[in-house]
């Protein structure tokens, strides 16, 4: 394993978004640094930015002003080519409403992602069984997802997020379509992927329980990042 | 199973299959339109009239007759190279009078060398005539039409024309003779005027037209006056014209309707243009979140773009194999039923080039739109729709 340092690093970041002829802030001159092997848990109220962060990491959005770079390379420099293959190499997502190809098999979904890579036919199975079996789903590589429960059709999600290997893996709510059993599961599954693999992870959530896997929460809140020992117990 | 990219293209193909399977029929409608349209153009396109060739007639009308001593007269004018006469037998395959069928008694050695150009006549073929008095030779999609063969023997009925037997007339097919391209009329016979000059009983030494052949570099016009002017004092006066003059009616028709062609193509491509555009943009529409994730997952604009336009390619490729399929299928059958108006229906080469090209044009211009918004989707507001 490379030992490059994939630090997540928000300067001074704005950005809103137009509003008839004006334009509504959603952060102004924010500051964020998540260090490589970071757990970071976003919580914070809906419409608060949480996604549009994420984003903004992803390279899929851009910032007004500011500067986000990652592992020392500044996204906004890039083309837009230039981004999207990085993209593929650098970061996963996994989203709240799993977005798999509702035509495509687990496994396919799987291996969407390494359509991308030099890895011949062969090596992308081996590789889609591998990751199917960390998720513990190498039972279900022929299902649709339509024919999966929320809880796997998440795990495919996650599986599909790490399948090239990313080192960032960026989570929106990634629990927040799922019972509390199902919860749990998938936050056991992307503490394993911190822990053990060293996956660098973001997560927004509305799930308490993150913070049990998490290590490091903040609270997003007008515009503001506030730890959350700062906040009110209320919360 | 192993995951492509023509995979996806699957994919998107049978989400919807009904979307997919209506789309194809209705461009396999327009090109089954247009395969049709335009064989019945290339139909009228074929016809074999040329402006070189002149055509003797009767100065009164087209039924009456000019008497063959002309034909002498004809050979010694200058500027002829060929001549040759025919007379048309007016004959039915049964009493049913609309089962009226071309047959021309011909001169057949000077009938070949005049219309050379046009029909293929072998020597094998010549011969086969030469060495039979009651022999036939029988144009292809006659002969094909009849089912008629080499050696079967065949009788006809003319009303105009009796010989001692009556009305009837019994030959063989000594050959079957082609056109020199597909499109020539080949749907009528040729018999041998020496012996049907001799077993008529009345109307002897009659011809309906004589086919003249003008030397190289003859101006027609001056040979055509001088020709009529030869027979101005005749009993039977001539009106001698260009092929392309004498056919003049039937082409005038040709003219209407490759207008009318190619304005109801037009007119069906455009609708089937509407069409296809508004659904594929639907279609898309309703990926919008899917290309998002693409992208989110490293698939570059362009190749997101590339799989919409493949989409919309190979349906518009199956909805164009599926048209000019079903006219490849027809024309033979409308063939046979339209043969009196319409010489030889079938797909030209040309037809189906322009079908692919067009085929190709449309799905450009009906993924155009939604391929470039797929390209240009921004990923983050792709991702919100639901
Ligand atoms: N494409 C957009 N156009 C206009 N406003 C947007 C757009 N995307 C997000 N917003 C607004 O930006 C704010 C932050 O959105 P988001 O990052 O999705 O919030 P969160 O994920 O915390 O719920 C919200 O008020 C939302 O309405
Ligand atoms: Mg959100």
């Amino acid at each position: 394993m490379d030992t490059i340092h994939t630090d997540i690093e928000l300067a001074s970041v704005s950005k809103s978004y137009p509003l008839g002829r004006s334009r509504v802030p959603i952060f102004e001159d924010l500051t964020l640094h998540i260090p490589t092997g970071d757990f970071l848990a976003i919580m914070g109220p809906s419409g608060s930015g949480k996604s549009t962060i994420l984003n903004l990491i992803g390279g899929i959005d851009q910032a007004d002003a500011g500067t986000i770079s990652i592992g020392g390379t500044a996204l906004g420099r890039m083309g837009e080519r230039a981004l999207t293959r990085w993209r593929a190499r650098n970061i996963g997502f996994v989203f709240q409403f799993y977005n798999l190809m509702p035509r495509l098999s687990a496994a396919e979904n799987v291996e969407l992602p390494l359509l991308l890579t030099p890895l011949s036919a062969r090596e992308r199975r081996e590789r889609v069984l591998t990751i199917l079996d960390i998720v513990g789903l190498s039972d279900r590589a022929r299902h649709l997802p339509s024919e999966l429960s929320g809880g796997q059709q998440q795990r495919i999600g996650i599986a599909r997020a790490v399948a090239s290997d990313p080192r960032i893996l960026l989570c929106d709510e990634p629990t927040g379509d799922l019972d509390r059993k199902s919860a749990n599961e998938i936050l056991d599954l992307l503490q394993m992927l911190n822990r053990e693999l060293g996956k660098t992870i973001v997560m927004v959530t509305h799930d308490d329980s993150a913070t049990r896997v998490a290590r490091r929460t903040l609270l997003l809140d007008k515009g503001r990042f506030v730890a959350r020992q700062e906040m009110p117990a209320c919360a | 199973m192993r995951l492509t990219p023509s995979m996806l293209l699957r994919q998107n193909l049978t989400r919807n299959l009904t979307r997919s399977v209506l789309m194809i029929l209705c461009i396999g409608t327009a090109f089954f339109l247009f395969g049709l349209l335009s064989s019945f153009r290339a139909g009228f396109e074929g016809s074999e009239a040329r402006a070189d060739r002149l055509v003797v007639s009767s100065k009164v009308g087209g039924n009456e007759t000019l008497p063959l001593a002309y034909l002498q007269d004809l050979k010694a004018m200058p500027g002829v190279a060929a001549v040759t006469h025919i007379t048309r037998l007016r004959a039915y395959r049964s009493a049913d009078p609309r089962d009226i069928l071309g047959a021309n008694a011909v001169d057949p050695e000077s009938y070949a060398r005049v219309y050379a150009d046009t029909y293929r006549f072998t020597p094998a073929l010549m011969q086969a005539l030469a060495d039979n008095r009651t022999g036939v030779l029988v144009g292809r999609s006659l002969a094909e039409r009849e089912g008629w063969k080499t050696g079967d023997r065949i009788s006809l009925t003319s009303f105009v024309h009796p010989n001692a037997q009556g009305m009837s007339w019994g030959f063989s097919v000594a050959g079957i003779f082609d056109g020199a391209e597909p499109t020539v009329d080949t749907n009528f016979l040729l018999l041998r005027s020496d012996y049907f000059n001799t077993a008529l009983v009345r109307g002897k030494d009659q011809v309906n037209l004589f086919g003249i052949l003008p030397a190289p570099g003859t101006d027609p016009d001056a040979l055509i006056q001088r020709i009529d002017q030869r027979f101005a004092n005749s009993s039977a006066q001539t009106r001698t014209q260009s092929e392309t003059a004498y056919m003049g009616a039937f082409l005038e028709q040709f003219a209407d309707i490759s207008t009318i062609v190619q304005l109801v193509s037009a007119v069906a491509f455009a609708t089937i243009l509407l069409i296809t555009a508004n659904t594929m943009i639907f279609a898309i529409r309703e990926r919008t979140r899917e290309i998002g994730v693409l992208k989110v997952l490293g698939f570059a604009g362009p190749a997101v773009m590339g799989l919409v336009l493949a989409e919309t390619l190979v349906l518009f490729l199956l909805g164009l194999a599926l048209g000019l399929g079903a006219t490849a299928a027809v024309l033979p059958l409308l063939g046979g039923a339209l043969s009196s108006i319409v010489p030889e229906l079938y797909l030209t080469p040309r037809a189906v080039a322009s079908a692919v090209v067009i085929a190709a044009v449309l799905a450009l211009l009906t993924a155009a739109g939604p391929a470039l918004k797929a390209l240009r989707l921004p990923v983050a507001s792709a991702l919100k729709q639901r």
